[in-house]
């Protein structure tokens, strides 16, 4: 029964105008989004992989240089867009792509695609994710607020009824037909986009990419789920197919434009966001006054002794390393401890306001569906953190290396003076930047909440439907 | 007859619980959009007075040690002399009196004061710092910080006063005027109305007046609190001239959707399908189209790649730092009327460290303007483009409007370049002269004064979308209006 039902629906709405016009938008628009997206993708990763190359070979080649010099000059992290980026751009036009590493400052990634673009950016990214958020929930609604508020206007309901049918039979089937109308259309194009993607090299990195593109099937499954269950119920609850078409839409549009807006600003109360300038001030006042509030100048005094106690030398003369780097990497971290209190603070920011922002995916299930997406494209900011943390061990390592050479390379300048110059070579030391990411195990466990979240909201729209068509009633009572 | 019909439906609209609670949550979100666009101004000025703030101590500091020296040197007797750069704090004349040494140690913020209404529509200003620091650095230095904020957030977009107008207020219009004929046809009370001495078109146009009339008032007067409650400079012409602009703003757009729920229910059917076809509407003008144009300029007009520019520059570095010698004398060469005589070749670390920066910003001067030309050529496009959705120009005016546009930044930015050089100027010549710069010399630093750009301008920027709205808004009306002669009254 239920099967037959599935069938009635869905080739009733296969031969409807409706459809044809909606899933054909749909599908124009979807497949613009994948071609968009792969080559600005492609286009991202081979200036990425062409700077990561030239900036490497750029370390190696400076010169001849005092080391300490060669740190100064340093290298850059350039950040690689996520392996499914060309499908979810994520936050990757608002996160900067290029980090500089250099001796005494930890930067951040600067050259945000975003400011280099039009305002008109802020309208959004066309993407493959943002269709199916935004434009496949619509497509649902527009297929299926009239599955029983049409059929009752019609008078069909009543017929259908009488035959026996079960209200949950009627459910089932009508959810499989529309399920499939969508997944026609939703389906062929993830076909198309797959078959020509597999055509590229892009599948060659990434070894979890199989995991993700499971993973984020099942999610954005579950959300076409959540919505055609959300819009089964109110057909069935509705008096008239326009009023569950106005219930819809306006749920639609909160749940898809102003809520995620709405819990940003919340979060952002929640857990401000520092100014640049503030924090700026802050850090590098808190940097000149020490991290304990001993300058950096007074504290080397102090642990000069300490220094010479562990050589065994009595003067700068008797020290069997160049005093002038020992100090260099000491104030070096020195300052370590500073940076983590107040870019962990920033950092410690973000974080809560995404949790808060998941969290509140209890009023709206695209914004779990939204975090879960950008996380498992790897285009999110666990992603981001993943890769400044990656640049900032990089840069310490790369400074410690240099001034330990100083250190025993430049002994003879204690006593001396002038400025000692390595030869090129030196600088191979320090191995070439590469960005590993760290796979999957970190973004699961911080987004099983979300996968919660959204399996709560399919839980909830079934039930929801389950009531609606239980008290569903034949007549059309005015 | 009309006049029956306007108040009815005004009486009943206010009646009606659903319209009720409508404005209701058109007042909450214009609140809630006014509140957090306030956050955002608030923001951006604390991060603007802590900058330079911090700065001016550093100079502040500098300037101390110098009043100090000068002050030995008046009790001890001796000469005022300039200090060589130091890394470390040492003895002898300190590094206030090295214009070198202040000039790059520290930076003067130059800060972009927001307009009355900058909480109105936050624009790119979440993106852009306003406040901007000016050192010797090379130029590029100036744009080179970020305002901070978690990526997620910017990408999300602010909740403010112009997302309610642009994309929130449609929605509420379609959803009090998509059944406006449609309604009373299913009801079978079209044809008895229609008995009465009343045309189609009366009927319609009392209809969407009486809807209109007041969501705009309720519109424009929750606007007017926003101001109050949000906007500063109350006391300036410029303000209530923003404002005004805002008004007929928010009037163009707003009769625009009116007038396309016109259309709809016109041409339309039942009510469920002209729900359909204005949801469909608002979704293709509202969010596709406008996505659609940005994507249409950044593949058009792609930006430089931000990485190869680094690359680029950091190759120029290489170059000027293995051949330092020959950059020196470029150096030199360029201010050579400032060369004291006998010191063609001060050699030190800092003379050798600017002529380096000098060479860079040469190197990569081409490349950074670049950045700037595709942003104009992509403003441009989205200029030409805006016609085809009232959002894009709606999006357009209200950054105009709210002195968040990307052509105000530029003009902000164009001053900055300018305060650049004569800063850069300033310190370099007295540098290169080994100038002792004494304490009253601090108060002649060069000084940054941001000019407003002249009202005239910005009234000519706004005009095309402000016309284009009035285009489409009677486009929209005209067609309706005319069709209405054959709009079928009952349903067969």
């Amino acid at each position: 029964m239920i099967a037959s039902i599935a069938r009635k629906e869905f080739s009733e709405i296969v031969r409807d105008g409706r459809f044809k016009w909606t899933a054909g938008i749909m599908a124009l628009l979807l497949l613009t989004a994948l071609a968009a997206g792969y080559q600005k993708y492609s286009a991202h990763m081979g200036i990425q992989r062409l700077s990561q190359d030239r900036t490497n070979a750029q370390w190696l080649n400076q010169g001849d240089k005092n080391p300490h010099s060669g740190a100064h000059y340093g290298n850059y992290a350039f950040k690689p867009a996520g392996p499914l980026a060309f499908f979810d751009n994520g936050i990757n036009n608002y996160a900067g792509t290029a980090l500089f590493m250099e001796a005494h400052k930890q930067n951040f990634a600067v050259g945000r695609p975003a400011s280099d673009q039009s305002s008109i950016g802020r309208f959004g990214d066309l993407s493959g994710a943002t269709i199916l958020q935004l434009l496949m929930p619509l497509l649902i609604i527009f297929l299926g607020f009239t599955a029983f508020s049409g059929e009752r206007e019609s008078g069909t309901l009543r017929q259908v009824m009488s035959m026996g049918v079960s209200n949950r039979q009627l459910l089932w089937g009508k959810a499989l037909g529309i399920g499939f109308a969508v997944l026609l259309v939703v389906g062929l194009c993830a076909i198309v986009g797959g078959v020509a993607l597999s055509l590229t090299d892009l599948s060659a990195d990434a070894a979890s990419l199989g995991a993700r593109v499971a993973l984020i099937s099942a999610s954005y499954l579950l959300y076409g789920a959540i919505f055609l269950f959300l819009t089964l119920a109110v057909s069935a609850w509705a008096k008239t197919a326009r009023t569950a078409l106005m219930v819809l839409v306006g749920f639609w549009a909160f749940a898809g434009f102003l809520a995620p807006k709405a819990a940003v600003e919340i979060s952002k109360a929640a857990h401000p966001t520092p100014a640049f300038g503030k924090w700026m001030a802050d850090m590098r006042s808190h940097q000149m006054r020490g991290f304990d509030g001993v300058p950096p100048f007074v504290r080397f005094e102090q642990e000069a002794e300490e220094i010479f106690a562990q050589y065994g030398a009595e003067s700068i003369a008797e020290l069997p390393v160049y005093v002038g780097a020992l100090r260099l990497q000491k104030f070096e971290e020195y300052d370590f401890p500073v940076f983590e209190e107040h870019y962990g603070r920033l950092r410690d920011s973000y974080t809560s306001q995404r949790r808060l922002q998941d969290r509140l995916g209890i009023v709206a299930p695209t914004l779990p569906l939204r975090s879960l997406s950008m996380a498992l494209a790897g285009t999110d900011l666990i992603r981001h953190v993943e890769f400044a943390d990656a640049a900032e061990a990089y840069r310490r390592d790369m400074v410690l290396k240099v001034n330990d050479y100083l250190a025993t390379a430049a002994a003879s300048f204690n006593t001396v003076g002038g400025t000692f110059v390595a030869e090129e070579a030196v600088f191979a030391m320090v191995p070439p930047f590469e960005f590993e990411s760290q796979g999957l195990g970190a973004t699961l466990s911080e987004h099983a909440g979300n996968f919660i979240a959204l399996l709560l909201w399919l839980g909830f729209a079934l039930l929801l439907a389950l009531w609606a068509v239980r008290r569903l009633s034949v007549e059309e009572d005015r | 007859m009309k006049r029956i019909i306007i108040s009815h439906e005004t009486r009943q609209l206010f009646r009606s619980g659903a319209f009720r609670s409508l404005l209701l949550l058109v007042a909450g979100a214009i609140a809630f959009a006014a509140w957090s666009g306030q956050r955002s101004i608030d923001r951006q000025i604390e991060g603007a007075t802590a900058a330079a703030a911090f700065e001016d101590t550093q100079r502040a500091r500098m300037r101390g040690d110098t009043e100090r020296y000068e002050a030995q040197v008046l009790a001890e007797g001796g000469q005022y002399e300039f200090a060589g750069a130091r890394h470390a704090p040492g003895a002898g004349p300190p590094q206030g009196t090295n214009a070198g040494a202040v000039g790059a140690s520290t930076s003067k913020y130059l800060t972009m004061p927001p307009t009355g209404l900058a909480s109105f529509s936050i624009g790119q200003s979440d993106i852009q710092l306003n406040y901007v620091p000016v050192s010797m650095n090379p130029t590029m230095y100036i744009t080179k910080d970020n305002e901070l904020e978690n990526p997620v957030n910017l990408m999300t977009g602010a909740f403010d006063i112009a997302f309610v107008v642009i994309f929130l207020l449609p929605i509420f219009i379609l959803a009090i005027s998509y059944d406006l004929l449609s309604s009373e046809k299913e009801r079978g009370t079209l044809a008895m109305i229609l008995a009465h001495p009343i045309s189609l078109k009366e009927l319609m146009a009392s209809k969407i007046i009486a809807r209109a009339g007041l969501l705009l008032a309720g519109v424009l007067l929750l606007g007017l609190a926003a101001l109050f409650a949000v906007g500063t400079n109350l006391s300036s012409a410029d303000t209530w001239a923003r404002f005004g602009l805002w008004m007929s703003a928010t009037l163009l757009y707003t009769l625009f959707w009116f007038a396309m729920s016109v259309l709809v229910n016109v041409y339309g059917k039942n009510s469920a399908a002209n729900g359909i076809a204005l949801a469909g509407t608002w979704l293709a003008l509202v969010v596709v189209v406008p996505t659609l144009v940005s994507l249409l300029a950044t593949t058009l007009y792609p930006a430089p790649s931000r990485m190869e520019l680094t690359t680029a520059a950091r190759a120029a570095q290489t170059e000027a730092e293995k051949d330092y010698m020959a950059r020196l004398d470029e150096y030199y060469y360029d201010h050579l009327e400032f060369v004291p005589e006998g010191d063609e070749r001060a050699m030190d670390f800092l003379t050798v460290a600017m002529s380096n920066r000098s060479a860079i910003e040469k190197a990569v001067r081409p490349l950074y303007d670049g950045f700037q030309a595709q942003l104009n050529r992509q403003e441009s496009l989205v200029q030409r483009f805006q016609f085809i959705s009232p959002a894009i120009m709606m999006q357009l005016a209200l950054n105009e409007i709210s002195g968040t546009s990307a052509n105000r930044y530029e003009h902000f930015l164009n001053q900055a370049y300018a305060f650049h050089e004569e800063w850069g100027e300033y310190f370099t010549v007295r540098f290169l002269q080994r100038y002792p710069l004494k304490p009253a010399d601090y108060d002649r630093f060069p000084a940054f004064d941001y000019r407003e750009e002249p009202f005239g301008t910005v009234l000519m920027r706004l005009l095309p979308s402000l016309l284009g709205m009035l285009v489409l808004l009677t486009g929209a009306l005209l067609i309706p209006f005319l069709a209405l002669r054959r709009y079928q009254v009952a349903t067969s």
